[in-house]
């Protein structure tokens, strides 16, 4: 039996889902797979938590070897990964992860610019991975479109796009300066994750959940270092290829249950505070209003990204083609007027 | 050699370069660059180094580093500091040792408006000492009172480590800051209590000579409304705008600066060219303390690279100490660290190791922060590298004292400390109930 | 943060370079702290504005927290050559110090050699920063949000190049300096 030595590692924490699905998941299956026929066992060094890098290098980091294996965040990547921001810019369009996940993986496959996207970089991607819906969070309830006028609501970098023709003010923040931003005022409320609410337990600054199924995005891919990859042995590859796909699947699945669960919890946890957790549902016609009341992001990224001398427009409609053509119906059809 | 082996080797390397007198920024990214070569090659060795360089101070929260540390010195020269002292001095000017004590509360106060230690340090030494001298007390006893009591500003918030803390234990920088006040004033009062009892028992360590102590007539009401409006006013931005409502800790810091910056135009305190010259000094002090959080991270990045962080984590975790040993072997452990290396070092190389292990004990994360944080502070006081010690000795410029002497004068605060942290094991409350309100 | 034997002990003899170019390179170094204490300012400043505007308009402005971030970067590398040159780096001084007090220029040695150290890491972080200011130009790598407003890394990473190039510089001057005097015999203590 061969024993080989691989480093893997994440910009975030274990706690995060994805992140520890890297390690029950991807690695585990990696070794089960690899112990059927008993030839190679891999010895895991684990640095999750940031420990090796921070979040702004997690697509150079597995670039250059710091670390064989890594998640990278393809969010904080867009000079560098711009097709695959494409999601972010196509808000209202899914809330169904398999799916989307398996028309990125698609793309990954048979776009050859997209792929080269990413193999341009020296790595070799092994799984993807999504966020769960994003819904609004806030200190006072919010019942339409018009409630959002004049109200800050915290929102992530990119993501404050999304609040662009609500009358909402965009505040920039991460997830560890929301909760004292919404208790201190400097912001009113929150657009984010339920995976994240429930742990930085934001419910109980802002306990107004509003339901409003913007959608999920693409986040990033579990990648490996391609001077690695090309350093292993086939059955290994095969392995990792096979416990990638395992990954994707298991997580996207787990996206739509631990998000469900994660509303289960919070509206159990902030039962007894003051006031209480509530959460109700936009009503259809006021999340219409919302689509249609932003202005043209998708166009605009496309500009932007065939700017850098890249296929924004087509890359636009392949996705957007690719969600309809598995059976989405997004609110809006951004590649439209491209 | 195994990952873990070269972490060892890496480890013992760099305390020998310390000892030997390389700075010790120089000496992490050294060692660390070492072990990289011998665990990957000087190709990752190279990027890494580059990679730290550029990213690991690339967060917002660090923005607080310059922004403190030019409140702190606009403080100093406008004299907020002093008058603070001032106060506290008339105040205790019947109590024996009392100029001691007054360094100590005033220290407290200052506290709340510095977010390092290295600030209170340089203030103190510029106004208590030569106050402290002057009334017969020793050097080594008044310039062991300042180093001891400088430890205050990084434990009543606001507070660097805090926020280092906060960022890596994935707690609110708002809830950290809390759970310093509760620690902050018994520490405090354990200092007051050291002093008393260092006077009472040794007084020949405290006084030179002891003298009937004339600080002046008591301050009318309006004389303290002159020399505490100033501090309150600041008190109230930087705290008051972070619980208030307004302000996230870096805008504090901005605020804070501002405000300060504002009371020293008012009292007329600036000319151009010794704003010039305090703004130099300020770029200093944060390129001293932000270098070594550089040198800092690579070094722990190398250490996650050996694996011996988990290594360790799962000795400890299986070994049969039990969480309360752990917790002491943690605590040692930092204390020991805390003789070489800064504070932020010590948090950023243990930190990584120790949180999951904490977790997994059960510990509120917060309390451990305080403990943390009061175990480290230690290091600010013990030789041989005491940052507290050396910022006075620098900023007093008497070559008449040695820094022997100062690390002397400040061991009974080290035994403070410790008692503080044993108070704070038994009576966890005092660290969380604030935080948890 | 300096101590006690930096000037004092194991720096004993050493004249102060004072000459032509020494001159016109200690400008250039305080030039750039300068700089970086301006940006201390400009930090400041943009800090208070965006509190202002939130207050007063209820609207963040763009960029504050990236911009800030960068900016903590930027003032680190412009001061950390005159950091280097006024001693003001961190370090533990009392076997230094024992030692030049009975071997001066073997201390003095050692300072050399630690220079020299540190002269090639600089010289390792400025080589890696030109890749990382290269790699950014070529991918056009932005801060902020596209749609919003958005800001080169380029010339951010320049500056930090710049920076670990003069610090580098600044070391090995030292350096040459440390290792001047170790090898010249005679004691030169004043
Ligand atoms: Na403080
Ligand atoms: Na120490």
């Amino acid at each position: 039996q061969e024993e080989i030595d691989l480093t893997v590692a994440s910009s975030h924490p274990v706690v995060i889902p994805w992140v520890g699905m890297i390690k029950s998941v991807f690695m585990a299956e990696t070794d089960r797979i690899l112990a059927e026929k008993g030839n190679y066992k891999i010895n895991w060094n684990e640095a999750f938590g940031g420990s090796l890098y921070k979040a702004n290098a997690t697509l150079s980091s597995v670039q250059e070897g710091i670390t064989d294996i890594g998640w990278v965040f393809s969010f904080l990547e867009g000079a560098r990964l711009p097709l695959s921001q494409v999601s972010t810019y196509t808000p209202f369009s899914t809330a169904n992860p398999p799916v989307q996940l398996e028309v990125i993986w698609d793309l990954l496959e048979n776009n050859e610019v997209f792929r080269n996207e990413w193999e341009q970089y020296n790595i070799k991607v092994l799984g993807l991975t999504d966020t769960d819906d994003y819904d609004l969070y806030t200190k006072k309830p919010i019942e339409s479109i018009a409630d959002l006028e004049g109200m800050k609501i915290s929102a992530p970098g990119v993501l404050g796009q999304w609040l662009r023709g609500t009358g909402a003010n965009a505040v920039d923040g991460s997830l560890t300066s929301f909760y004292t931003d919404i208790q201190t005022g400097v912001s009113d409320g929150v657009l984010s994750l339920a995976l994240g609410v429930l742990p930085s337990k934001l419910y109980e600054v802002a306990p107004y959940i509003t339901r409003v199924n913007i959608g999920t995005a693409f986040s990033g891919a579990i990648a490996i270092n391609k001077d690695t990859w090309d350093g292993l042995p086939e059955e290994v590859q095969q392995a990792m290829i096979e416990a990638g796909k395992t990954y994707t699947d298991t997580h996207a699945q787990d996206m739509i249950d631990l998000h469900e669960a994660a509303f289960a919890k919070m509206i159990e946890m902030g039962e007894d505070q003051n006031p209480p957790v509530t959460m109700t549902e936009l009503p259809a016609a006021e999340r219409q209003k919302w689509v249609d009341g932003l202005p043209d992001i998708a166009g605009e990224w496309a500009a932007d990204v065939e700017a850098r001398g890249l296929p924004g427009k087509a890359f636009m409609k392949a996705y957007m083609e690719g969600l309809r053509n598995a059976g989405e119906k997004p609110a809006r059809d951004w590649d439209k007027d491209l | 050699m195994t990952g873990v082996e070269i972490g060892i080797a890496a480890i013992a390397v760099l305390l020998l370069l310390i000892i030997f007198g390389m700075p010790i920024g120089v000496a992490m990214m050294a060692s660390s660059f070492g072990a990289v070569v011998f665990i990957r090659n000087e190709k990752v060795a190279t990027s890494m180094l580059g990679s730290v360089a550029n990213d690991s101070l690339e967060e917002y929260l660090y923005a607080i580093v310059p922004l403190f540390v030019l409140m702190g010195l606009l403080v100093t020269v406008s004299g907020v500091g002093k008058d603070t002292f001032d106060l506290f001095e008339r105040l205790l000017r019947r109590v024996r040792a009392g100029l001691g004590i007054a360094t100590v509360f005033a220290n407290a106060v200052f506290a709340s408006i510095t977010g390092i230690s290295v600030a209170s340090a340089s203030v103190f030494s510029r106004i208590a000492v030569p106050e402290m001298t002057r009334h017969g007390y020793t050097k080594s006893f008044s310039t062991g009172v300042v180093a001891g009591s400088s430890v205050l500003g990084m434990l009543i918030p606001p507070s660097l480590l805090m926020v280092v803390y906060a960022v890596l234990a994935e707690q609110s920088v708002g809830r950290m800051f809390l759970s310093g006040i509760g620690p902050g004033l018994l520490l405090s009062a354990l200092f007051a209590a050291t002093i008393l009892l260092t006077a009472w028992l040794r007084p020949a360590s405290v006084f030179v000579k002891e003298d009937g102590h004339d600080a002046g007539e008591p301050l009318a009401f309006l004389g303290f409304l002159r020399k505490g409006a100033p501090i309150l006013i600041l008190v109230t931005v930087v705290l008051g705008g972070l619980y208030g409502g307004f302000l996230n800790p870096t805008e504090a810091g901005a605020m804070g600066a501002l405000g300060a910056l504002l009371i020293a135009l008012a009292r007329r305190s600036l000319t151009l060219k010794s704003f010039w010259s305090l703004l130099l000094e300020a770029g200093q002090i944060t390129v001293s303390v932000l270098f070594l959080i550089v040198a800092a991270t690579f070094f722990s990045r190398m250490l996650a690279m050996s694996g011996l962080p988990m290594a360790l984590a799962g000795f400890l975790i299986d070994g049969s100490l039990g969480p309360w040993g752990f917790m002491i072997a943690f605590i040692a452990l930092v204390i020991v660290m805390g003789c070489f290396i800064d504070s932020i070092s010590i948090m950023l190389i243990l930190l990584p190791i120790a949180l999951p292990v904490a977790e997994a004990a059960n510990f509120d994360l917060i309390w451990f922060g305080v403990m943390t944080v009061v175990a480290v502070e230690i290091g600010l006081l013990t030789p041989p590298f005491g940052l507290s010690v050396y910022t006075i000795k620098s900023s007093i410029d008497d070559p008449a004292l040695k820094v022997g002497d100062i690390f002397r004068g400040s061991f009974p605060f080290v035994v403070a400390m410790v008692v503080c942290l044993v108070v704070l094991s038994i009576f966890p409350w005092i660290t969380t109930w604030l935080a948890r309100l | 943060m300096q101590s006690e034997g930096d000037k004092t002990v194991a720096g004993q003899g050493v004249p102060p370079e004072t000459g032509g170019p020494a001159r016109y390179w200690n400008r250039g170094v305080d030039g750039l702290a300068a700089l970086g204490t301006v940006m201390i300012l400009f930090l400041m400043a943009i800090i208070v504005a965006d509190v202002a505007a939130r207050n007063a308009m209820g609207a963040s402005l763009p960029l504050i927290a990236e911009l800030g971030a960068l900016t903590v970067v930027i003032i680190v590398f412009l001061q950390l050559g005159a950091a280097v040159r006024n001693d003001r780096l961190a370090r533990t001084d009392f076997l230094l110090a024992a030692i030049s007090v009975r071997w001066p220029r073997f201390a003095a040695l050692i300072r050399g050699v630690w220079d020299l150290v540190g002269a090639l890491l600089c010289i390792g972080i400025a080589w890696s920063s030109w890749d990382i200011f290269g790699r950014d130009l070529e991918h056009r790598e932005f801060i902020g949000v596209i749609g919003v407003l958005t800001l080169p890394t380029a010339p951010f990473r320049a500056f930090i190049f710049l920076g670990a190039a003069v610090a580098a510089i600044q070391f090995l001057l030292m350096a040459a300096m440390y290792l001047r005097a170790a090898i010249t015999p005679g004691d030169r203590r004043p």
